[in-house]
Parts: structure tokens; C-alpha cells; sequence
């Protein structure tokens, strides 16, 4: 089902959870409400199951208004982070709770919830915990038994908290894929919440990056990742090196390099910064090469497929990075002390001014 | 079990002296002031035989006495369940204003000598108190009656059960309340299938300690009740009547029976309190544990 959120806002106190925040997402996407801690991802997640009201706004569950409703009535799955499996009922128990819970007329009969914890069951490739506990699983298994639980009712969305937050990385990666494959089977509208962008990015049809409870940008990974609209989502996804310049008549300056900046053009110096990718660094000796901005190599880390070469321009203190292929590294006969000149290929060029950079 | 001390070395274990000096001091404490009296109430019941010990419990006035007892605290019991629950689930499951203050008043009672709780009852509803021609225009007796001691009873009692469960709340949070929500469950639903189950040992182990003062209160009660033998006084009421009275092998064979209710309350709350840790400690392992079987 399709969810319409319109300038929601809410506060905890004094503190701004979400700000204003207008959202539409259509029916079986899979999207990904991205953002650092406390940026009001989670609290966008809960006002959509319906555990906290917006103070103001509204929030339209395919086309029916529903803020007030409960979160009976939304017929949403939710998972939570830690799971919150029923501690005290077996795994079978906890997957059938969403039915056993109904207003008699509406509730199947036992047999058919049996039926039915089985075939979620089989799905979540857990048949043999059915008599289990919660506390006798390991944390990816019960996650699968919590998805499971959500998916019991039929939800018309399912919302996940940080699902994979609390798991070692190689059960996340597999849970990753897992859930992709079954939101191309079963084609749930699916929102989820997470801090790590590569998760958000390899899994997720569309990303919402959110920050300081405003939505920063909405778009596809690639969107997100190639065409970042603020110094925030540039440098939040991805890796990212920036360089202080400065924009005067239309085109930003910094080391020897000048790149137009579309736009009004003013004779006014304005600050800006530039971002570019590491692996939209291009490394040229000094000599044989011009422009861009001089550095010294700090370290270079060739182990694998990929290079990594630590970078300073003089006079700075933080160091950054330049990446490439350890093919194209060897020609280049780079050694740590040479001062190279680091080329961009690609730059983007915010105003400090109009952009608060974080 | 092994002595953790035999397991220390050496060096990190104090001389002998001090280890069985310390030992002695604790025993010889435990000896003089628990297990001495404890032996003398029982030969002080027993002191005139089986038979006169077994008199003392069919005397009319001791029944009512023990009646009247059981019945104060499995009202005050009741009462002092529904309210801990519900103070415990509005501190631990919300955020409000003055939910400090609501925490103080809790722990009231074990601040206020019961005395006091007993006079404060009276001053309301007592004859000269402020609900007093109210209450006696319309025929309802309070104070020297059935329901003073039960007010007394309960309002000594009050911090018990919410005090052991308000911990126990806060630190499972709120999350599987939240699920049972959104899977659709009622608010009743989500309490009586999830969160008292979740609180099922702490609840137990509060009203074991309620039940347990409850039975024994005597300075709350004692304002409140009037003394009436065979009507309102209860068990420790009427042991200090038998004893002002020189029935001391009454008295004593009275007392018995309240230290073997203590006895049992104790045993019952060590009981319930090892299953207690035991449901923490399930609880507290989230992610660790390895699953017994592979897929």
C-alpha cells in the first residue's frame, strides 16, 4: 500500500525529531530511511506503525487518513531492533500471536494459524526452532523469527527498525540479500531504517537520507550516490574528500584548479567547499603534469584489488584519501615523501553559506 | 559450592585469626538474636504441653483473631497487587510530569512510623475526624471495624509489590508491549500476554513480601482496631492482649504461629527468589547465546 506522509513534525521536549517532513511512497517499493543517530529516521518509522503521533501533519495509508488510527487498524508488520520477541512463548507461539490476538469472528482457526506458522516457518528456513524459545536462538535467527511474527498478520507494510544493527557483519550481509529476494517475492511496501549507507544503498529501491529531522535528499542509490544535493549526502554516502575554495565570477577555485559553478554570477568572493570521491582522484607526477592541487604522499596501501594512497597538501593537518586500482598504481612508480599532483576528475562545489556543512 | 576463599591465594586472603574471628562474631550475632528468641517462643508455647499449645488456637477469641488476619491481608494484598501493577506500569512504561514525586510517595509508608499512618486514619474517619458525622449519618463504620484495619493493613504494605516491580519494568522496556500492538493485541491482550508474564516472578516474590508484613502488622493496626476481643483484633493484637494478661503459654503458642508463617513466607521467597534471578538472567543475554542446534 502506498504511504503518504504530509509536513509531519514532532518534538521530544526541546528536541526537534522530525521537522516539517513530506514523503510519498508508492506501492511495493523498498526504501531506506537513511541518517546518523538521532536524526529522526526512527521516529518517522514509529509514526508510520502508529506508536507516536505526530505533533503535527498528516499521514495517509493508501489514500485513507491515518494518524489517528491504531496500529491494529493500519495492518502494519513492524521489526523491531532488538527483536522484542515475546520471551516467555515458544517460537510457534510468537509467530501465531498476531492471530491468536484477533476479535474471535476474525480469527483463524488453529489449525489454519498452524498452517500458517509452519509456511513462515519454512520461509524463514527456521521449521526446527518451531518449540523453541527466543533465548535458545542466536540474534539472526531470532530476527528471521521476528519477521516472521510481522509478517503472520499480512501486513499491508512492513516497517524494520535497524534490522540488521545488532548482528555480525557476515549474517548481516546474508540477511541483506535475504530480505531483498523476499520483498521481490511477496511485495510488501517495505521501509527500513538504518545508519549504514552501504546497507541502505545495496539494498533499497529508493533512499531517503534524512538529518536534523529534515529530509536531506529522496532518490535511487545511484541518485543518491552520483548526484548528491547537499555537503551533508556527499559526505554521509560514500567516501568523501573535500577542499576548502573559494567562488568568485562564476567559478570556484581551490589549489590550481577552476571549475564553472552554475548559477548567478557575482564579483563577490564567496567560500565554498569541494567534494570529490577518492576514487575520482587521478595521481600525476608533478613534473609531467599541471594544475590540480600538490600533495605529498603519506602511505600507500596496495594490498588487494584496490590501492589506497594517503595524501596531505602542505599546510594542511587531516590528511585524505586517493583511490585507485592496484593495476594502475604500479606504473606511476609512486613512492611515500614524492609530491604528486591529485587531479579530480570529478568535483561538486557547495557555498558554505547556503548549506549548513556538517 | 566452593568456598571462594579456599580458591584465593594465599596472599589475597586474610590471617586465619581474623577469618574465623569474624565468623564467630556473625554466628554468635545470628545465635543471640534470631535463633535464641525463635527457640524460646517455641518452648514458652509448648511449656504446658501439646495439648494446652492446641487449647489455644480453639479459644473463640484466637480464631477470630486468626480470621480477622487472614482476612485484612488478603484484602490489603489484593488491593496493594492492582495498584503496585498499575504505579509500576505508569512509572516504568511512561514519561510525565511529577512521576519523581509519584516515587517518593510510594516509599511513604516505610518512612511513616505506622503509628502515625494508624492516628492519621482516625483523624479522617474517626468519630472526631473530618469524614466522622458523615460517615455516622449514614451508619458506616471505619475506625474500630473491619475496614480501618484493612485501610491500615494495605497503606503499611503499599510499597511492596510496586517497589519490586518497578526495577523489573524499567529494565525490560517497552519494546514487547510494542510489538503486541502493532501484531494487533488490545491493551488488555497486551498485559495479560505478554507483560504479566514478563513480571510473573517479581510480582510473586512483592506480594510474598507484602504478605509477610501484612500478617504481622501490629502499630497501624493497633491504632486503629480498639482492641474488642473475639471482634477486631488481630493476631499480633491479640497476642499482646493474652501476654498483658498473663497467658503466657497462649501468648507464646499465638506467636509460634505467626513466626511459622513467617517461616514459610521466608521459604517461599527463596524459593521464588532464585526462579526470580534466573528469569533476569534469561532475560539480559539478547544476542550471545549459541543456538543448540544448526540449520
Amino acid at each position: 500500500m502506498s504511504i503518504e506522509i504530509q509536513r509531519v513534525a514532532k518534538r521530544f521536549g526541546s528536541f526537534v525529531a522530525l521537522d516539517d517532513v513530506s514523503l510519498s511512497i508508492p506501492v511495493g517499493q523498498l526504501v531506506a530511511l537513511l541518517g546518523p543517530s538521532g536524526s529522526g529516521k526512527t521516529t518517522l518509522l514509529r509514526i508510520i506503525a502508529g506508536l507516536d503521533v505526530p505533533d503535527s501533519g498528516t499521514l495517509a495509508i493508501s489514500g485513507a487518513d491515518s494518524v489517528s488510527a491504531t496500529p491494529r487498524d493500519r495492518k502494519v508488520g513492524f521489526v523491531f531492533q532488538h527483536y522484542a520477541l515475546f520471551r516467555h512463548m515458544t517460537v510457534a507461539d510468537n509467530i501465531a500471536f498476531g492471530l491468536t490476538v484477533r476479535p474471535r469472528a476474525e480469527r483463524p482457526t488453529p489449525a489454519v494459524i498452524k498452517q500458517r506458522v509452519d509456511h513462515l516457518l519454512h520461509m524463514v528456513q527456521l521449521e526446527w526452532c518451531a518449540g523453541r524459545y527466543p533465548h535458545q536462538l542466536s540474534g539472526g535467527q531470532r530476527q528471521r523469527i521476528a519477521l516472521a511474527r510481522a509478517l503472520a498478520v499480512q501486513p499491508r507494510i512492513l516497517l524494520l527498525d535497524e534490522p540488521f544493527g545488532a548482528l555480525d557483519a557476515k549474517v548481516r550481509a546474508e540477511l541483506r540479500r535475504w530480505l531483498r529476494r523476499l520483498h521481490q517475492e511477496m511485495g510488501v511496501t517495505t521501509v527500513f531504517v538504518t545508519h549504514d549507507q552501504e546497507e541502505a544503498m545495496e539494498v533499497a529501491d529508493r533512499v531517503v537520507v534524512i538529518n536534523h529531522g529534515k529530509i536531506e535528499q529522496a532518490g535511487t542509490p545511484e541518485d543518491v550516490y552520483n548526484a548528491p544535493c547537499s555537503p551533508f549526502v556527499f559526505d554521509f554516502i560514500g567516501q568523501s574528500v573535500s577542499f576548502p575554495a573559494v567562488i568568485r565570477g562564476g567559478v570556484a577555485r581551490f589549489g590550481a584548479m577552476s571549475i564553472p559553478v552554475p548559477g548567478q554570477v557575482s564579483d563577490t568572493e564567496e567560500q565554498a567547499i569541494a567534494y570529490a570521491r577518492p576514487h575520482d582522484l587521478t595521481l600525476a607526477p608533478t613534473a609531467s603534469s599541471e594544475g590540480g592541487i600538490e600533495a605529498v604522499i603519506e602511505r600507500i596501501h596496495a594490498i588487494g584489488a584496490l590501492a589506497r594512497i594517503d595524501l596531505r597538501v602542505t599546510g594542511r593537518t587531516t590528511p585524505f584519501e586517493a583511490q585507485m586500482s592496484s593495476e594502475a598504481l604500479q606504473p606511476l612508480g609512486l613512492s611515500v615523501g614524492q609530491t604528486v599532483r591529485v587531479l579530480p576528475r570529478r568535483v561538486k562545489v557547495f557555498r558554505t553559506a547556503a548549506a549548513p556543512v556538517t | 559450592m566452593h568456598s571462594p576463599v579456599a580458591d584465593t591465594p594465599r596472599h589475597l586472603t586474610e590471617p586465619a585469626w581474623i577469618r574465623w574471628g569474624l565468623i564467630t562474631v556473625a554466628c554468635g550475632f545470628l545465635i543471640v538474636f534470631l535463633l535464641l528468641p525463635l527457640t524460646f517462643v517455641l518452648v514458652q508455647a509448648f511449656r504446658q504441653g501439646l495439648h494446652a499449645y492446641l487449647q489455644s488456637f480453639s479459644d473463640p477469641d484466637a480464631t477470630s483473631a486468626i480470621r480477622l488476619t487472614i482476612i485484612a491481608t488478603v484484602i490489603a494484598l489484593a488491593l496493594n497487587t492492582v495498584f503496585g501493577i498499575c504505579a509500576a506500569w505508569c512509572i516504568a512504561k511512561f514519561s510525565f510530569r511529577g512521576k519523581n514525586v509519584l516515587i517518593t510517595l510510594i516509599d511513604l509508608p516505610f518512612a511513616v512510623s505506622p503509628v502515625v499512618a494508624g492516628l492519621v486514619f482516625v483523624l479522617l474517619f474517626g468519630a472526631g475526624g473530618w469524614f466522622g458525622s458523615y460517615l455516622r449519618d449514614h451508619n458506616v463504620h471505619i475506625i474500630f471495624a473491619l475496614p480501618g484495619i484493612v485501610l491500615a493493613t494495605t497503606f503499611v504494605t503499599l510499597p511492596f509489590v510496586a517497589r519490586e516491580l518497578i526495577p523489573m519494568m524499567q529494565a525490560q522496556g517497552t519494546d514487547e508491549e510494542e510489538a503486541a500492538r502493532v501484531l494487533g493485541a488490545s491493551a488488555w491482550q497486551m498485559f495479560s500476554r505478554v507483560t504479566i508474564f514478563n513480571i510473573g516472578w517479581s510480582l510473586l516474590y512483592g506480594i510474598i513480601l507484602c504478605s509477610a508484613r501484612a500478617l504481622g502488622e501490629f502499630g497501624a493496626v493497633s491504632v486503629v482496631s480498639g482492641h474488642i476481643n473475639g471482634k477486631t483484633c488481630t493476631l499480633p493484637l491479640h497476642i499482646e492482649y493474652l501476654y498483658d494478661n498473663y497467658q503466657l503459654s497462649a501468648a507464646f503458642a499465638c506467636a509460634s504461629l505467626l513466626c511459622l508463617l513467617a517461616l514459610v513466607t521466608l521459604v517461599a521467597k527463596t524459593l521464588v527468589g532464585r526462579r526470580l534471578r534466573l528469569s533476569m538472567e534469561v532475560a539480559d543475554d539478547v544476542p550471545g547465546l549459541v543456538p543448540t542446534a544448526v540449520p
